[in-house]
């Protein structure tokens, strides 16, 4: 009993210490001096009456989304002797080949560094700053010459690694244990109608809760953000507007990275073409973005690290790169391209994005025993289809068609530029829900059930590609409700 | 060969000549008995023109009209459109209503427009009240874009001034016969694009009215951000959305040739606005279409040409469910046949207005103006099931 307890104002402590930072809590304290003047603020009750005035005015509301907030990423207690590291990534042989993977996309990265000769990072030149900032909303017309640069690593590098990696770990929480439904009609107006009032209450957990069930399109973008706990204030504006000024100013090498991303991925997708400026708008000050850094405290990934020029292994001199720790690889861009549908002002989009990043994406390319984890989900959704399709995984297997191979790339990408948007909202929207990726091992696995009788009739890998090349079609919640709730073994 | 189709076309295009082949249909030539003749628009007018006083038999199919022209000629589309209210507001209907400006309230569809030469005087009085105001100069018989641009200045279109040094006026050739039109520079956006709508709507008959929307109607979009700034009223690629000239630009994209379908843009706007103002719009889009309908007839030439794979496949499949409609069963057409089809024949369609439904329904189903609301037709619609029968407006 007293342990808990110790563990509990531990966890206070630290959020507690984590939010003394936030603009929150700054403004708290204004109000709770403001409050002062009022009537009903007596000396004698002070602290209840300024509590009670907090609860009416709705700043207990903000205060407990941002603790919902912070606990929807916190680790899970550890010994209290436990290194840093640990709270990364609690496995020594995960920590060891999360650390090669690094290693390998560092020397790809320095390699076309010296091979073409460019800096990983320069001062634009006046004209060229000018140049950018009129530029700034349509840079998707500009045609620098990628040619000669390659994606760092695209997601099949990442899955050669997974074949090493045999974990006793069993994945079984699937985390849905809410029954999903897809909404009928006579359940629609009903379910709207409960969104709007979450919305009005401006309660994170309580939309959290309710969006298990899906979000009705009109209240999405507003479900996300106080689900994310993102409200655009003034300052996360001007921050927005400090990156800009960063893009404007200098130039990184991973920019072209960026660019030949979205050329290559997003402008060639039927739904998303239309953002491909605001795609650039968002990656490239992502990139420069410090704050980011803070997720590397519970990502088993570290943040690379270069040297001034000439100054190479001097801690003094050290600077994470890219500024905001993440190199981008092939097929990044996806990742952004959906929130266009429900973010169309910059900056919103952008702090959106980015706690979507910090919260779900990141898992999903670095080595962690994390149950949201690449690796956990790729092992999910093996043990799924041995489970329930043990026919068509040994036939697959036979014909030299790992299943694996056809379905991490989805997962990978969150199945974003797979589903049409409309359906991988809704995906996304029970990721938010349960605060987990694992539903995307289970669609997968789903999807290979439906398509089962086809696959059990091809006789090779790229004859499997074919069944599953278009998922464009498929409507995902009937999919999953039948795969979770229809399956007898 | 009793029982089997024939059909003739002069446009040679698999997207039609697969279909007549799948159905099992019998190709033959104009000058023999033929059931279905797909023309283009040049022998239609040859066809239908007074001086050969060609009729159809009761057992012949035509794919247009012989008065589509009233609304592919942009002239004679407003002067339709203007009639039909005039009409309208002869009778007193209440379509016809005016609010305190003169506006009509249900039937403002069109823009300020004019005929040049023939309006040319009134034009320019409505001009003067408004010298910074964009305009729009659209030939009166082409399409797919052609000879389109925009002025902001009347010395730009003073070859159409009526003032010339001849005493009689010398009546131009309808080659020369312009439509001018206030331009409308603040369309909406999306990703700081223009974008147009491409809707099929098929006619089977006027009288009572039958018509039907093809569910997977497209957006085109323009490859160059939107800018109304005059400087770029030349650039064509920021104002005109028709792939015919988008196809052009050194952006276009093969892969998708800038198009969203007509659910994406309303998942993005419901999305972004919200359901009630997404469900307004296309409500009034449907509206439009239906009262232009009645004003009277189609577009000729809708593009068969298809630019892209995707595009291939939509326009088989488009004339496919076409087909299935106005050629019910597969069967000789009877002109004396006018049932409604039966549901399962829609394919992608569904019903856009159903006269002798609508007509059906009792004469109660009047339009209903909402109590100190003046916008939209919604009369007795019920919101939720918007999308599936329209027939309850008159």
């Amino acid at each position: 009993m007293l342990q808990e307890e110790s563990d509990l104002s531990l966890v206070i402590a630290q959020i507690v210490q984590k939010l003394k930072g936030s603009s929150l809590y700054a403004q708290l304290e204004r109000q709770a001096w403001a409050s002062l003047q009022r009537p009903e603020i007596k000396l004698e009750s002070l602290k209840e009456d300024i509590k009670e005035y907090f609860k009416i005015s709705g700043w207990e509301k903000k205060l407990q989304n941002a603790v919902y907030s912070e606990l929807s990423v916190f680790p899970s207690p550890s010994h209290p002797a436990a290194p840093p590291e640990h709270l990364k990534e609690p496995l020594v042989y995960m920590r060891k080949a999360q650390g090669s993977w690094e290693k390998r996309i560092l020397k790809s990265l320095n390699s076309m560094c010296t091979e073409l000769s460019i800096p990983l990072a320069r001062k634009r030149p006046v004209g060229e700053q000018k140049e950018l900032l009129n530029k700034w909303n349509e840079m998707g017309t500009d045609e620098p010459d990628l040619s000669l640069f390659r994606p760092v690593y695209a997601p099949k590098d990442f899955l050669e690694k997974e074949f090493f990696v045999e974990l006793g770990l069993t994945t079984g929480q699937l985390g849905i244990d809410d029954s999903t439904q897809v909404p009928p009609e006579l359940f629609e107006n009903e379910h709207v109608r409960i969104g709007q009032k979450v919305l009005a209450e401006q309660d994170s957990a309580a939309a959290q809760q309710y969006i298990r069930q899906g979000s009705p399109t009109a209240l999405r973008a507003e479900l996300w953000a106080l689900i994310l706990n993102i409200s655009s204030q003034p300052e996360d504006i001007l921050y927005y507007e400090q990156l800009k000024t960063n893009v404007i100013q200098h130039d990184l090498l991973v920019d072209s990275l960026i660019y030949k991303d979205v050329k290559l991925t997003a402008s060639n997708d039927d739904y998303y073409f239309v953002f491909e400026d605001y795609l650039y708008q968002v990656l490239l000050c992502f990139s420069r973005d410090t704050s980011v850094l803070g997720h590397f405290a519970y990502n088993s990934a570290s943040p690379p690290k270069s040297y001034i020029r000439g100054k190479l292994g001097l801690e003094e001199y050290a600077v994470f790169y890219p500024p905001n720790g993440v190199i981008p690889f092939h097929g990044f861009s996806m990742y952004v391209a959906p929130l266009c549908f429900l973010y169309h002002e910059p900056s919103k989009l952008y702090q959106i994005f980015r706690e979507m990043y910090v919260r779900f994406f990141f898992r999903l390319h670095s080595i962690s025993s994390h149950p949201s984890g690449i690796v956990s989900l790729c092992l999910l959704f093996e043990t799924l289809l041995q489970t329930y399709l043990p026919q068509l995984f040994y036939h697959l297997r036979e014909i030299g068609a790992q299943p694996l191979r056809i379905s991490f790339k989805w997962m990978v990408r969150a199945f974003s530029g797979y589903l049409a948007t409309d359906q991988l909202l809704l995906l996304w929207d029970r990721i938010l829900g349960y605060n987990s990726l694992e539903i995307l091992a289970v669609l997968a696995a789903a999807v290979f059930a439906f398509r089962a009788v086809n696959l059990m009739e091809v006789t090779s890998l790229a004859a499997a590609e074919a069944v599953l090349a278009d998922l464009s079609t498929l409507k995902v919640m009937p999919l999953l409700q039948i795969f979770l709730f229809a399956t007898v073994t | 060969m009793a029982g089997k189709v024939k059909w003739v076309t002069d446009i040679e295009k698999s997207v039609l000549i697969n279909n007549f082949e799948k159905r099992g249909w019998v190709q033959v030539t104009e000058n023999e008995d033929w059931n279905f003749y797909w023309m283009s628009v040049q022998t239609i007018r040859n066809v239908f023109s007074v001086e050969t006083g060609y009729r159809l038999s009761d057992d012949q199919i035509v794919n247009h009209f012989p008065n589509h022209y009233e609304l592919t000629r942009k002239d004679l589309m407003v002067k339709n459109i203007k009639r039909y209210r005039k009409e309208l507001e002869k009778e007193g209907s209440p379509l016809a209503e005016k609010d305190e400006n003169g506006k009509y309230l249900y039937l403002d569809f069109v823009p300020v427009t004019y005929m040049l030469p023939a309006d040319y005087n009134l034009f320019v009085e409505e001009f003067r009240k408004s010298p910074s105001s964009t305009w729009i100069m659209k030939p009166c018989g082409k399409a797919q874009g052609k000879g389109i641009f925009l002025i902001n200045k009347l010395s730009q279109i003073k070859k159409w001034s009526r003032d010339s040094k001849t005493s009689s006026f010398v009546s131009q050739s309808t080659k020369e016969a312009y439509v001018i039109s206030l331009y409308i520079n603040n369309p909406l956006l999306i990703g700081g694009r223009k974008f147009d709508l491409r809707l099929y709507v098929l006619v089977s008959t006027y009288r009572p009215l039958r018509c039907y929307m093809y569910k997977l109607g497209f957006c085109r979009f323009c490859t160059v951000k939107y800018t109304p700034s005059t400087s770029e009223l030349d650039n064509m690629f920021v104002h005109l959305t028709n792939v015919a000239i988008q196809k052009h630009g050194e952006d276009y994209n093969h892969i998708h040739g800038g198009k969203w379908t007509v659910n994406n843009l309303r998942l993005y706007l419901e999305s972004t606005r919200g359901k009630e103002v997404t469900s307004k719009l296309f409500d009034e889009i449907h509206w439009i279409i239906v009262q232009s309908l009645k004003a009277v007839a189609v577009n000729a030439s809708p593009s068969l040409t298809s630019s892209t794979a995707n595009d291939r496949i939509l326009k088989y499949n488009l004339i496919n469910d076409t087909l299935n409609i106005a050629v019910p069963n597969g069967e000789i057409p009877d002109c004396k046949w006018n049932k409604s089809p039966p549901k399962e024949v829609l394919g992608n369609y569904e019903i856009l207005y159903d006269e002798e439904l609508a007509q059906g329904d009792g004469a109660d189903r009047e339009l209903r103006s909402r109590p100190g609301q003046s916008l939209g037709p919604k009369g007795g619609r019920s919101r939720d099931s918007g999308r599936t029968v329209l027939t309850t407006w008159k």
